[in-house]
Parts: structure tokens; sequence; C-alpha cells
């Protein structure tokens, strides 16, 4: 894994701040969320072709092939900004994956393709209970080194409905291993789930009976697993963060323009003082997001803890910092052509996609009581 | 700069070293580490200052003519390395003394002359004379008052909140000089001679029990008319300068527990290890409480970092303004949560009941971090205004003449 350079990591900032502004403002996430797809495919191309997309693929295979700290730098831009992608999906979730799965054939089979954009993947890892732990994997999967069927069901499978080809955890009489399935694959059946995110894409899938490629790896499944949803947490939070910081923002702008009363409503204390407070929540997520992806980074002994403590710090800050807003705001911000909404439904959203703040605020004390 | 007085790093480098090693004993070293009174300097560290003083390690940025070397920030950090190595103290004054930078900034030539040399070596005692009953935040609002007589001022009112005033010999005052203009331009601030019959000290009770800071009553003090620094009526903008030099060397002020309650846990968290010794760690509101606790403090510390490293850059940041907010609800959620931890037994107090100590003193305690120097609110205002740009509330009092604000 390379690091860029600071100034190379504030060039990259530009660069997809630029290209967000130009192809990602509002109108464009109104457009876009409103699609079945839920992205627009040719600013995916364009993510694409400067990298982002493979971001954190090894050179090798297509990808930019830098780590964490890169890709953090870039989720913030992308929370600011709402971009409607299956950039975590495939990106990360299912780029890091096969980067911890370890297995040569499959990752240069699937990566440069997920890397230049033209396969879409996304990871099926839990069932309905919505659980991101082994106990939560409901696909089941029987056969032999050379077939495998699968059966059963995963939910909450992000950007399911445009992917080409699933990674999916499923029990097997020796215990949990993953699998490739393409989407097209007979028995499968992928329906999109109705999100009051409309930015957001989930799908449910059943299994039934579905011909499946084993992917080998000399590691315990489970434990690739957390070291791609270590990363994506990561990411999440730098969106989490970026969008949070962009919030507070645009929030503050506002009560600077807004006179009631004869005066700025930011010149009241009841506003300055919840702008203050969310300022320290929100610097503190951007500390929080940023410490975690460098300690990742880094292989640190506390990256664990760093990410429980990154992924409950920053959805809960993006979560309160967004529903503030449309308080200080006020009548404006009940509006639907207002954006605050748009930011509040992905905070909600992005506070459950992989686990609740209880659920990483309990894994964080576990770190610390060791 | 005639770059032939410029001195080379390595060569400078070599000389403290040098002068350290001559000077700085072990016996001394020793004998400083045994003596260290609460309040002022110890004899020992007095004597070991003058040495320091006199080789002009001092204040090295200062000019030559004030005991320094007109060294750039660069060289000296060279100086304080070397003395930090040895552990030695002494250097650095320049930075860290509060009462030497503000009189170098503004005192007269006659108070400079008299005492600039005697602060750096610890012979003088200080205090600040600032708060009052009714200026609190609102510290423009001060009625203590300074009236000029001849060559002199006399001195009437009284101050609250005075760390020192019992064994100090002169106080940083401010001292109301004109009441006929707007509160901000009628403010003069001394060097304020304590051991007088004027003044009168009287130790304060705090919330917590204990007494570290004074009242002290003013009645008829004089002032010799050089003991004025800055401009007659522009004491606002020194105490400005006073205030920037007290923030800068200000670093974490709070204070632990009373007891030696953290030794229980040396390497875990120490409400972990309290909610442990309790029974009580299982129960998962607590733990979610106690985890979120403690991310507090951590965002806390990366967020000091991560200013530090921007400042380092030579970007400013804003995140050194959030550290006192931070702090507050730290202390505050940390003092909650021993008491819910112990129970019923937060209610008892003394040396036997060193949890319970602990945990009440900390609830008492944390106000001296969410009130003191600010409170919270004035430091929302401040963080609202001077970070986030947000206008100022109209201020019915600033343009007034004094005389005329209403008081409570």
């Amino acid at each position: 894994m390379n690091k860029l350079s600071l100034e190379e990591r504030v060039a990259l900032r530009d660069s997809v701040h630029q290209l967000l502004t130009n192809e990602c403002d509002e109108s464009a996430v109104r457009t876009t969320m409103e699609t079945t797809s839920g992205f627009d495919p040719v600013l995916w191309n364009k993510l694409a072709e400067m990298g982002i997309v493979g971001l954190i693929i090894n050179e090798d295979q297509g990808g930019a092939g830098v780590g964490p700290i890169e890709l953090e730098t870039v989720m913030e831009e992308v929370g600011a900004a709402l971009l409607c992608s299956p950039l975590l999906a495939s990106g990360v979730l299912a780029a890091e994956l096969l980067n911890a799965l370890q297995n040569d054939d499959v990752s240069s089979q699937l990566l440069p393709a997920i890397a230049d954009g033209s396969c879409i993947a996304t990871a099926a890892l839990t069932g309905q209970s919505g659980c991101w732990t082994e106990g939560g994997v409901t696909v089941s999967a029987k056969g032999n080194t050379n077939e495998w069927l699968l059966s059963g069901s995963a939910s909450y499978v992000l950007h399911g409905q445009n992917a080409n080809v699933l990674l999916v955890a499923a029990s097997t009489s020796d215990g949990l291993s993953m699998f490739v399935v393409e989407a097209e694959a007979d028995g499968l059946s992928i329906s999109g789930l109705p999100t009051f995110d409309h930015t957001l894409r989930l799908a449910e899938i059943s299994f039934d009976k579905v011909a499946a490629e084993r992917i080998t790896t000399q590691r315990p499944v489970w434990d690739a697993v957390i070291q791609a949803l270590d990363i994506t947490l990561v990411a999440l939070a730098g969106e989490q963060a970026g969008a949070a910081e962009h919030c507070l923002a645009a929030t503050v702008d506002y009560a600077k323009t807004r006179i009631q009363f004869g005066r700025a409503i930011g010149s009241f204390q009841a506003i300055k003082h919840m702008a203050a407070d969310l300022l320290l929540e929100t610097e503190s997520s951007i500390s929080a997001a940023r410490h975690a992806a460098a300690c990742l980074a880094d292989g640190t002994d506390d990256a664990t803890e760093a990410v429980s403590l990154a992924a409950f710090a920053c959805a809960d800050t993006f979560v309160s910092t967004a529903a503030t807003s449309v308080q200080m705001y006020g009548g404006i911000a009940f509006t639907w052509e207002h954006p605050a909404h748009l930011y509040l439904r992905r905070a909600r959203a992005d506070a459950q996609l992989f686990g609740s703040s209880s659920f990483y605020r309990e894994r964080f004390i576990q770190q610390l009581e060791a | 700069m005639d770059t032939n007085n410029k001195i080379a790093d390595e060569e400078l480098r070599a000389q403290v070293r040098s002068w350290l090693g001559e000077n700085w004993t072990q016996a001394k070293a020793a004998s400083l580490k045994q003596h260290q009174p609460l309040w002022g300097a110890s004899d020992e560290l007095k004597s070991w200052l003058a040495e320091v003083v006199s080789a002009r390690w001092a204040a090295p940025r200062w000019p030559t003519e004030w005991f320094g070397r007109d060294l750039s920030n660069k060289q000296a950090k060279i100086i304080e390395a070397e003395f930090a190595a040895v552990r030695a103290p002494g250097t650095g004054q320049d930075r860290t003394n509060l009462w030497a930078n503000t009189l170098l900034a503004g005192g007269t030539e006659v108070l400079k002359s008299k005492l600039i040399g005697p602060l750096l070596q610890g012979e003088v005692n200080m205090c600040l004379l600032y708060s009052e009953p009714n200026a609190g935040s609102d510290l423009a609002g001060i009625r203590t008052r300074a009236d000029r007589q001849e060559d002199h001022y006399v001195v009437n009112g009284q101050k609250v909140w005075t760390s020192g005033a019992m064994t100090a010999d002169y106080g940083m005052l401010i001292a109301r000089t004109d009441w006929d203009v707007p509160k901000h331009q009628g403010i003069s601030y001394f060097y304020c001679p304590m051991k007088q019959e004027g003044i009168e000290v009287r130790p304060l009770r705090q919330i917590t029990n204990e007494s570290q800071f004074n009242e002290v009553f003013i009645t008829d003090a004089l002032i010799p008319a050089e003991n004025l620094l800055g401009n007659f009526n522009q004491g606002w903008q020194m105490l400005q300068t006073a205030l920037a030099y007290e923030r800068l060397i200000m670093g974490e002020g709070a204070r632990g527990p009373r007891s030696g309650g953290n030794k229980k846990a040396k390497n875990v968290e120490v409400l972990i290890a309290l909610a442990r010794e309790a029974g009580v760690l299982e129960q998962p509101k607590l733990r979610q409480d106690i985890a979120q606790m403690i991310a507090y403090k951590k965002l806390n510390a990366l967020n000091g970092a991560r200013g530090k490293a921007d400042i380092s850059q030579g970007a400013s940041s804003s995140l050194m303004s959030l550290g006192k907010l931070a702090m507050s609800r730290i202390l505050h959620e940390e003092a909650r949560l021993r008491t819910e931890i112990l129970g019923p037994g937060s209610l008892f107090e003394g040396s036997d009941y060193s949890d319970a100590e602990n945990a009440n003193f900390l609830t008492f305690q944390a106000y001296l971090t969410s009130i003191g120097g600010g409170t919270d609110q004035i430091q929302r205002n401040i963080i609202g205004e001077r970070v986030l740009g947000l206008p100022k509330e109209p201020e019915v009092d600033k343009k007034i003449p004094f005389r005329e604000v209403r008081a409570s």
C-alpha cells in the first residue's frame, strides 16, 4: 500500500471536490436519488477514471493502490456532496473483502473490473436480523470442491440491485465460507428495499440452490470480513464527518443572513450556542475518522478501538448535526425543497448501515477492558 | 540582522550543555527537588535562578538589555531542550513567566529596572487582581476605582478569585480610572503593592470545602504612578496582552481526584476499574455511558493533537478553542459516572471512603473548569463569534459612559 504525501492528498481532495461541485450539486442529487438505480452512470465512470473507485485496489489489479487515509479524505468530500453511488459497496467493501481473502485467482478475475467501474460488486453478509456478526449469516452452502449451491436469504445488501457480482457469506458443514455469485445466476432473486433515505440503495436477496464459486482462503473467513468492514467503517466515518461539517457550515452561513427581530438569527445566543456545541462534535468526528484511518493504515495495535470510536462518534455526530440544523433553520427546513432533510435522511441511514452506535460503543469498551 | 552576531545552532547547544555541566550539579538538583513550597520559590530555587539569569539563559528571546540574548524562537528552543534534558528549571521564562512578560510589554523604565530581574529570579511573589464580585464573565464591568493624587493612585474596591494573594508582593490590577467614558475605555492596568495597610486578604472557602482562592478588600491602598502599565485608560488593551500570555502558558488546568484513587487502574481506564470493583461493569446502560465518556476524553486528545499539527504546519487552528468545552463535559460526566457506580456508597466522606471522596470532590471541582476563566456559555459565544463568524449580540452598555451602565 502506498501513502500519498500531504500535498498529493490535498490535490486528490481538491479534484474530487471539483468533480462533485460540477456533477453532483443538490439538483443532481435530487434527480439521481429518484432514478431506479440510484446512481449516475456517467459520474460513476468519471469517478472510476479518476481512480476513486479503485482507490484501495492494488496497482497490479488496475487500482490506485493507496489505503485508508486517502480513502477517508475522499469520503469527506463524498459525504459533503451527498454523492449517490455504489462506491462504498463496490470500491470499498467488496474490494477490501477480496483483498482480505487473498485468493489471487478470484482477485485478478474481479478486481480490475471493479476498479474500472465496469463491474459493480457488493457483499451479502447478514440476514433479516441485520446483525453484523458471524451469527447474523443466514445463507447456507452445500456441495463439494467443484459445485456449491447456496440457499437462504441475505438482507441489507448495499446496492444489491445494481450489482453484477455478489460476494456471499454462507455457512458450510465446516464453517463459514465466502462465495462468488453472478447476479444473473438461476435461483437468485434480488429485490430492492424501499429506503427512507432516497440516496441509498439496499436489497434483499433470496437464494434457492444458486450455483456459486467458493473463494478458498488461508484466513479465517470472518477475520477477512472484519478487515473489510473496518475499512468500510472508516470510509463511512469519513463520509459522516465530511457531511456533518458541511451541514454545520451551511447552517452557520444561513444564520448570518436570516434576519428576525431586526438582527441576524446567528447573533442570538440560543442559535450561537447550538452552533458552538456542534462545532465541538464535528471537529471531534473529523479527528476520530482521520485517526482511525491512520491506525488502519499503520496496522497499530489499537486500530480496532480507533475504528469503533470513529464508527459511533461519527455516526452520532452526523445525526445530531443534521437534526439540530433543521431546528436552527426553522420552518424553511421543514420543506421537501430544502436540502436539510436530505442530510438528515443520509445521517440516519448511515448510522444503521453496519450496526448501531451502541454496537460499536460496546465493541469499543470491550477493547478497553482487554 | 548582522550575521556576524549570529551564533550557530551547534555552538549554542555546546555552550548551554557545558554551562549546565559545570553549574547544574546533582547536589543542586536534589536539594531543589526536596524543597518545594506550595506558593513562591524556595531559597534553593532562588539561588539557582539567580545563576540562570546572570548567565542570560532565563529569557534568551528577550533583548540583551533585559537579561536576554535576542535569540530566535528556534534557538531559544535549543536552550530549553538542553535544560529539559537534565531537568533544570529556569529557562524559557520569555514564554512562561506571565508577570515578567507583561511587565516587559507595558512597564515604565523605572518599574522594569526595579522588578524584572527579581521576577526572573523568583524573588517576587505575584497575584492577579482582575475579577470582582460584580465583574466575572463581564470583566470590563469592574468597579474598583483608582484615583490619581499627585505621584500616586489611591485604590478602593474588592477583588475575588485571587490565588496566592496571601504571599504576594504585587498584584496585577485592573481598576476604573475614568467613569465618564464607555466601559472598555476607562480602565487602567497597574502593578499594585500588596504589603500595605489598605490591602486585606481573606481566604475563600470553596464549594469543595478547600481554600485556594482569596477575596481582596482594597481600602485607600496606594500605587506609585510609575507602576502604571501601558497607557492611562488603556488598561483593557494591556489586559488583552496579559491574557494572551496567560492562555499561552495555561495548559490543561483540570485536577484529578483528591486522593490517589487512580492507583487501582494502572493500565485500565479508571471508570472501568471502578465499575468492575463495584460489580456493575456488566450493566449495559452503564457500559454505554462509560464508553461514551472515555470516547469524549480520547476525542479531546485527538482534537488537541490535530490542532497542534495544524499550527506546526503554519495554519491557524480553531480546535484550540474547543478544549475548554470538551473538558467541562468530560469532568462533569466523569463525576456523574463515578457517583452512579458507587450508588449509595457515594453518600460518605472522609479518608475511609476514598472512592466517595473522589466522586464528590470531582462533582464540585468540575465547575472550576465550566465556570472558571469565563463560563462555558461565554466560551460558546467566543466560538460562535470568533471561530464561526456569527454576529455579536447587541451590547447595551458598550457605547454609553460607564457611570450610566446598569449594575446588579
